[in-house]
C-alpha cells in the first residue's frame, strides 16, 4: 500500500511535469485526485489494513494528496503566468486612432476674460456688482460729474431710449448704484455690457467693460498703482511693464490712462502699439469729490480709486485678434479655438 | 490738435528732440497721438550746382548735366527745361528716398548714366504742384542738405486733448505746459499794433444785449486794407496744420486762433448796416446764411452777432455770407469775444456745425486773453494788408471775471497722492504753472488761478496738478491696507458660471449676439399679437434699422447665428447664449432685464468616425441636455408639457417645461415657417430657459441617501399600447405602485412596425428592484412585479405582451 501510494505520487508528479496547459493539468487532477481518481481508489484499500497500520497509511495518503495538490497549484500558476505573458506580448491595438469622447465646447472669449479678471480681483477682496444696461441719464452721466451740455459727453456717443433713459455707455453707473446702497469700506468689480453709437474695425456698438472701485480710509494714488500693477502682471505676465500717464475723466481726479508694455513687440515698437512700445488698456483715477457728493459720502474722511477697461481690447491683445467684429460674428470656427 | 515743433520753439526755448518732446507732452497728459517728421531721412538731398548742361544724344527732351555737390562732380540726366548751367539746384543723390517711398538709384536713361535726380518742389513734397525743378538762390552752400538749408525740418505733432484742457488748444497753451515742466518761461506774446488817428468808437459801435451769453465782446477797426493772398510763410504755416489759406486777413484770424487759442472773426465793415454790432439772441425761426452758403433756421437759444438790420454771424461758430471778407473789402471790423460755452455747444450741436471756433468756445477760451489776441491780429493784418488800425479797442466787458482763489492744503495733496513733497516743492510746482501762491498759515495756501485755467476750480484740481507736474512715475507703488472682506458671489453669479460650464462640458459653444435686434423679430417668430415679447424698447438713434430695438428673446439672434454658420458650411452646431433680454415696464419704472439661456442644435450629433456612425440630432438630444442640467442643479419635479407649445416650435415636436405651476422654459424643433423666416433649410432644435427661474428652483443643498448594501434584480415588461399613451404615463404608473423595493423604472425600447398593429406601439420597460433590508428573493420580486403589471393593465389601456 505504502509503495502503491508512493508510486501514485511519483506518477502524478511526472504527469504534472508534462502537462503544458491548464486543461491538461485539470485532467491530471481528475485522474489522480478526482472522486473516481486513483487516490480515491487506493483509499478504498485502507479498510483492509490493520488498525495499527491505518493511521500511518492514512497520514501518508494525506501527505501524498497535499504534495500532488501543491505541485498542481504551482504548475498551474506558472502555466497561467506564461499564458498571460504570451498574451501581453501579442495583443496590440492602434493607439493612434482618435479616442471616443464628447468633445468639450468653448466659452466666448469675452466671457473668458471677464471670468479671469473677476477671479484676479476676487483674490484681492473685490466682490462682483452689477447694474442695469438701460440706465437713467443721472446714473450714467450726472452723478459721474458729466453735467448736461458738457463737452465731456462727446467722449461717449450715446444711444437714447425714451423717458430720459439711455443704453449705458460705460459700467461706471454701477459705482454710483453701489455707493448709494453701501457705505465704505467697499471693493467692487463690475463687469457688464455697454453701448455706444460707433461701428468699425475697432469699435462695436455693443461691447463690454469691467469697472473697479475701492473706497476706504487713506487710499492713495500709489495704492491704485499697486493694485493695477498686480492686476496687469497677473493678466499679462509677471514682468509686464506698467505706465500711468495723466488723463481726464469727469468722475476721477487725478485721472490716468494706464499703459502696459506692448505684449506684441515687448516695448520695442510695432504696428499694434503704433511704435510707442505702449498699449493703452485701462482708464483710472482717484474718485472725484463731486461723485462722493452725489452719493452722500464725506470726501474729507474717505478716499478711493476707480478704474475701467474694455474687455474686447484685452481679449484682442491676449489672443492677437485684429478685428473686433470677429468677436460678435460668432463663427464657430473662430469660437472653437478658445 | 495739430501744431509743429518749430512753432512751439518760437514760444518756449527747450532743448529736446521731437521724440523727447512727444514723450514729455504725453506724460503731462497731452497725449501725442501722431507725429509726422518733415524732411527727416532726406539728408541725402543736397544743394548742388549745375556746371554743364548738354542735350541728351538719344532724347530730345532730356539733357545731360554735370552737377557739383561740393565733393564730386556727378552725371545726371534731367527732363526739366527751366534751368541752365550755373543754377543752384536740389540734388537727390543715390540712396535718397523721396516722399512716396521713391528710391533714387544709379540708372541708365536712354543709354546715358544718371547718378541722381534734380528735384522739383512737388517731388520734395514741398508743393502740391510745380513746374520744372526747384532753383535755389545762387551761392547756396554746396553739399548742405536742402531741408536744413531751407529750414524745412519740422515735426508735426498731433495731440489728443482731453476735453478739460481747453487752455491747450493753442501753441501758446502747449508751450506753457512745456515751460512749466522744464521750469522755463514762455516768450512774450504781447504785440501791440501801431494805432492811427482815427478813433475806433467814432466809426463803429458795439452793443451787447445778452450779457449772460456774451460777457465780453471786443472789436477793432482797421481801415484801408488791401486784400491779397497771404505771404508764403503764412500759407505754409497754416498748411502744415491742415488749414487752407484764404487771404491775408482771414489767414491772420486763423493763425492767431491757433497761436493763442482765441477764435477771431473779421467782418467787412462796409457791409455792416450802421457800422454797428449788436449781440443778441436770435428770434425763433430767424433765417441766416452762414459762410458755407448754408441757410440756417435759428432759435431763441442761439446767440447771433447782428448789425442794425440783420444777423451777420452765428456767434462763436461761423460768420455770415453777407459780411465776409471779399477781395474788394477795404475796411475790416475784427471781433474777439467770449461766449458762454454751453450756449455755443447747444447751437453747434443742433445745427450740426462744428468749427475750430466752436470747438474752442464750447470748451472755454481765456476771457483774460481776448484783447491780447485782437491786438496781435490787428498788428499782423495792418502789416500784411497795409491797413491802418484805428485808435482803441471797443471792449464791452462790464463785469470783469475775478480770478478763482482756492484754499489748498499741501498735506491733503501728499496724503491723497501718496507722496511726501515739501511745502516749498509744492509751491514751486504751482508757481511754474503760473498760479500765484499766498501762504496763509502752516497748513493752508491760498492759490490764485490764471484766467486761462478754467478747469481749475477746486482743491482737488490743484492736487491733480501737483501729481501731474511732479510726474506719475515718481509716485511710489504701494498696496492698500484694508480689512478682509468676506463677500461672496451671489447665488445668481455662481450659477451663471455653473450653467456656462455645464453647457461647455456638453460640447456647446457660447455665442454673444448684439442686444439690439430688428423690429420684426417677433413676426419672424410667429408670436401672437398679444404676446408680451411684442412690446419693445426702441432706440431713438439706432445706427441701422436692423439694430433699432432691444431684444425680448434671444432666439432671433441665435437663429441668425445658426444661419450664418451654415452659410460658412459649419453644419454641425451646438450653440448656447446666456444674456439679458429687455422688457419695458409701466409708469417710468426701470425696464426689466432678465437673463435667459438659449441653445440651438443642428446637423449631426457626433461626426462619423472609425468607431461610430453619425446620426442627426433631434428633440431628445436637447431634452437630454436639459434633463442633465436640471439634475446637476438639483431642480426637482420638472414637468414636460406638450400642450400649447410656443408659436416658433413644431407643434408636435416641442414642449413647455414647468416646475410646479411655473413655466421655466421650452424646447422643440423650430417651426418650418420660422426656419424659412431665418433663411434656414435644415432642422434646428432649440431650448429656452428663464434663468431667474433656474436660480429660483435650484436646490444647492442636497440630502444624500446612503446606498443599499443588498443586490439588485431587474425585471422587464413588454407593453403594447396605443400611440397616444405616453411613455411618461407608463413610467409614472409603474412608479405609482408604492413599493419601497422599486428602485428605478426606465424605458429601454420603443418599437413600431412589423408585428405591431397600426396605431399601436411596443414599449419595453425595465424595473430595478432592491431592498435596504435584505436580499430580495424571486418570490418576493415576482409578487410585486405581478402587481405592477396588473396596475398597468388596469389603469392604462395597455396589454402586456
Amino acid at each position: 500500500m505504502r509503495e502503491q501510494l508512493e508510486l501514485l505520487r511519483d506518477n502524478a508528479i511526472t504527469a504534472i511535469g508534462t502537462a503544458y496547459s491548464e486543461d491538461a493539468l485539470q485532467e491530471v487532477r481528475v485522474k489522480y485526485l478526482g472522486r473516481k481518481g486513483e487516490l480515491t481508489a487506493l483509499m478504498k484499500g485502507l479498510g483492509a489494513l490493520s488498525a495499527e497500520e491505518r493511521p500511518a497509511v492514512g497520514q501518508l495518503v494525506n501527505t501524498v494528496r497535499d504534495e500532488i495538490e501543491a505541485t498542481l497549484e504551482s504548475s498551474l500558476s506558472s502555466i497561467r503566468e506564461s499564458v498571460r505573458t504570451e498574451k501581453l506580448k501579442t495583443e496590440r491595438i492602434d493607439i493612434t486612432l482618435p479616442g471616443r469622447s464628447q468633445r468639450c465646447g468653448t466659452k466666448h472669449p469675452v466671457t473668458l476674460i471677464i471670468e479671469e479678471v473677476c477671479d484676479i480681483f476676487a483674490g484681492l477682496g473685490f466682490s462682483v456688482a452689477e447694474g442695469p444696461e438701460i440706465e437713467h441719464d443721472w446714473y450714467n452721466f450726472e452723478a459721474l460729474n458729466f453735467p448736461p451740455e458738457h463737452p465731456a459727453r462727446d467722449m461717449q456717443d450715446t444711444f437714447f431710449v425714451e423717458n430720459g433713459l439711455l443704453l449705458r455707455t460705460h459700467t461706471s453707473p454701477v459705482q454710483i448704484r453701489t455707493m448709494l446702497k453701501q457705505k465704505p469700506p467697499l471693493r467692487i468689480i463690475a463687469p457688464g455690457t455697454v453701448y455706444r453709437c460707433d461701428s468699425d474695425a475697432t469699435h462695436s456698438p455693443m461691447f463690454h467693460q469691467i469697472e473697479g472701485l475701492m473706497v476706504d480710509e487713506n487710499i492713495t494714488f500709489g495704492d491704485l498703482k499697486g493694485i493695477l500693477t498686480i492686476f496687469t502682471n497677473q493678466l499679462f505676465g509677471q514682468k509686464t511693464g506698467v505706465r500711468l500717464r495723466p488723463s481726464f475723466f469727469p468722475f476721477t481726479e487725478p485721472s490716468a490712462e494706464v499703459d502696459i508694455a506692448c505684449v506684441i513687440c515687448g516695448g520695442k515698437g510695432c504696428r499694434v502699439c503704433k511704435n510707442t512700445g505702449w498699449l493703452e488698456i485701462l482708464g483710472a483715477g482717484m474718485v472725484d469729490p463731486e461723485v462722493y457728493r452725489h452719493v452722500n459720502y464725506d470726501a474729507e474722511n474717505i478716499s478711493g480709486f476707480a478704474f475701467g477697461m474694455g474687455i474686447e481690447r484685452i481679449a484682442m491683445l491676449k489672443y492677437g485678434i485684429s478685428d473686433m467684429r470677429l468677436l460678435f460674428e460668432n463663427d464657430v470656427r473662430f469660437l472653437k479655438q478658445f | 490738435m495739430k501744431l509743429t515743433y518749430n512753432w512751439l520753439k518760437e514760444f518756449v526755448d527747450f532743448d529736446l528732440s521731437a521724440d523727447q518732446l512727444a514723450d514729455l507732452l504725453t506724460m503731462l497728459g497731452l497725449e501725442v497721438e501722431g507725429m509726422e517728421k518733415q524732411g527727416s531721412g532726406m539728408d541725402d538731398i543736397v544743394v548742388a550746382v549745375v556746371e554743364d548742361k548738354q542735350q541728351h544724344p538719344n532724347a530730345d527732351k532730356l539733357s545731360l548735366c554735370k552737377v557739383n555737390n561740393g565733393r564730386e562732380i556727378l552725371d545726371v540726366v534731367c527732363g526739366a527745361q527751366n534751368f541752365k548751367a550755373g543754377d543752384f539746384v536740389a540734388l537727390a543723390q543715390i540712396g535718397s528716398v523721396l516722399p512716396g517711398d521713391f528710391k533714387i538709384k544709379r540708372s541708365k536713361i536712354r543709354g546715358e548714366e544718371s547718378c541722381g535726380m534734380l528735384c522739383s518742389e512737388k517731388e520734395l513734397g514741398l508743393a502740391e504742384s510745380s513746374e520744372g525743378i526747384m532753383i535755389l538762390p545762387s551761392g547756396s552752400p554746396l553739399g548742405q542738405p536742402v531741408f536744413d538749408f531751407l529750414k524745412l525740418k519740422d515735426t508735426l505733432l498731433e495731440i489728443g486733448l482731453t476735453p478739460n484742457r481747453a487752455d491747450c488748444l493753442s501753441v501758446l497753451g502747449v508751450a506753457r505746459e512745456i515751460a512749466a515742466k522744464l521750469g522755463k518761461k514762455v516768450e512774450n506774446t504781447i504785440a501791440v499794433p501801431t494805432e492811427g488817428n482815427v478813433i475806433a468808437d467814432s466809426v463803429i459801435s458795439v452793443t451787447v444785449e445778452d450779457r449772460e451769453l456774451c460777457p465780453r465782446y471786443a472789436a477793432r477797426y482797421i481801415s484801408g486794407c488791401t486784400i491779397a493772398p497771404s505771404p508764403d510763410w503764412l500759407v505754409k504755416r497754416l498748411a502744415a496744420i491742415g488749414v487752407r489759406s484764404i487771404n491775408n486777413v482771414v489767414d491772420v484770424t486763423n493763425l492767431v486762433m491757433m497761436e493763442l487759442g482765441q477764435p477771431l472773426h473779421a467782418f467787412d465793415c462796409d457791409q455792416l448796416a450802421g457800422r454797428k454790432i449788436i449781440v443778441r439772441r436770435a428770434v425763433d425761426g430767424e433765417q441766416f446764411t452762414t459762410l458755407d452758403n448754408q441757410q440756417r433756421q435759428l432759435k431763441s437759444d442761439d446767440l447771433v452777432i447782428c448789425d442794425c438790420e440783420r444777423p451777420v454771424a452765428l456767434a462763436g461758430i461761423m460768420g455770415g455770407l453777407n459780411s465776409e471778407i471779399y477781395d474788394s473789402t477795404i475796411n475790416v471790423l475784427l471781433e474777439s469775444a467770449w461766449f458762454k460755452p454751453s450756449a455755443i455747444r447747444s447751437t453747434s450741436k443742433r445745427l450740426g456745425l462744428h468749427t475750430e471756433s466752436s470747438h474752442r468756445f464750447e470748451r472755454g477760451v481765456d476771457i483774460g486773453g481776448v484783447t491780447r489776441a485782437i491786438d496781435r491780429a490787428a498788428a499782423l493784418i495792418a502789416d500784411l494788408s497795409g491797413g491802418a488800425v484805428a485808435k482803441g479797442i471797443l471792449d464791452v466787458y462790464p463785469e470783469p471775471v475775478k480770478p478763482a482763489i482756492i484754499s489748498f492744503r499741501p498735506e491733503k495733496a501728499n496724503a491723497l497722492i501718496g507722496i511726501s513733497l515739501k511745502r516749498e516743492e509744492i509751491i514751486k510746482i504751482l508757481n511754474c504753472l503760473d498760479f500765484i501762491v499766498n501762504e496763509i498759515d502752516a497748513d493752508i495756501l491760498q492759490v490764485t488761478v490764471p484766467s486761462y485755467r478754467i478747469d481749475i476750480e477746486r482743491e482737488i484740481d490743484l492736487i491733480e496738478e501737483i501729481a501731474r507736474l511732479n510726474g506719475f512715475d515718481k509716485i511710489p507703488t504701494t498696496m492698500p491696507v484694508a480689512a478682509v472682506i468676506s463677500d461672496r458671489r451671489t447665488i445668481q453669479q455662481s450659477l451663471e458660471r455653473t450653467v456656462r460650464d455645464f453647457f461647455v462640458t456638453h460640447g456647446m459653444n457660447e455665442v454673444i449676439n448684439f442686444s439690439f435686434t430688428t423690429p420684426d423679430a417677433a413676426d419672424k417668430l410667429l408670436l401672437s399679437t398679444d404676446d408680451t415679447r411684442r412690446s419693445l424698447i426702441k432706440l431713438a438713434n439706432p445706427l441701422i434699422e436692423e439694430h433699432s430695438v432691444m431684444r425680448t428673446s434671444l432666439l432671433p439672434g441665435l437663429l441668425e447665428t445658426v444661419a450664418r454658420n451654415i452659410n460658412y458650411r459649419s453644419l454641425d452646431l451646438s450653440l448656447f447664449e446666456m444674456r439679458r433680454v429687455y422688457f419695458p415696464t409701466l409708469d417710468g419704472e426701470m425696464p426689466h432685464e432678465p437673463v435667459f439661456v438659449v441653445g440651438a442644435f443642428s446637423g449631426v450629433r457626433e461626426r462619423e468616425g472609425w468607431s461610430r456612425t453619425s446620426s442627426p440630432v433631434d428633440f431628445y438630444d436637447v431634452k437630454g441636455v436639459l434633463e442633465n442640467l436640471f439634475e446637476s442643479l438639483n431642480i426637482g419635479a420638472v414637468k414636460w408639457v406638450a400642450e400649447n407649445p410656443e408659436s416658433y416650435y413644431h407643434p408636435g415636436k416641442s414642449c413647455t417645461i414647468f416646475v410646479g405651476r411655473e413655466r421655466i422654459g421650452s424646447l422643440g424643433e423650430i417651426h418650418p415657417v420660422v426656419l424659412e423666416n431665418f433663411v434656414l433649410d435644415k432642422p434646428v432644435y432649440c431650448f429656452e430657459l428663464d434663468f431667474e427661474k433656474i436660480v429660483k428652483y435650484s436646490r444647492l443643498k442636497r440630502t444624500i441617501a446612503v446606498p443599499s448594501r443588498f443586490p439588485d434584480s431587474t425585471r422587464d415588461i413588454a407593453i403594447l399600447a396605443e400611440d397616444c399613451v405616453s411613455s411618461e404615463s407608463i413610467i409614472n404608473c409603474a412608479k405609482s405602485f408604492k413599493s419601497q423595493e422599486i428602485e428605478q423604472v426606465e424605458v429601454f425600447d420603443v418599437y413600431q412596425g412589423q408585428g405591431i398593429p397600426d396605431g399601436y406601439k411596443s414599449i419595453a420597460i425595465r424595473i430595478r428592484y432592491r431592498s435596504y433590508e435584505r436580499t430580495l428573493t424571486d418570490d418576493v420580486i415576482g409578487a410585486i412585479h405581478d402587481k405592477v403589471k396588473d396596475n398597468l393593465v388596469n389603469k392604462l389601456k395597455v396589454s402586456i405582451r
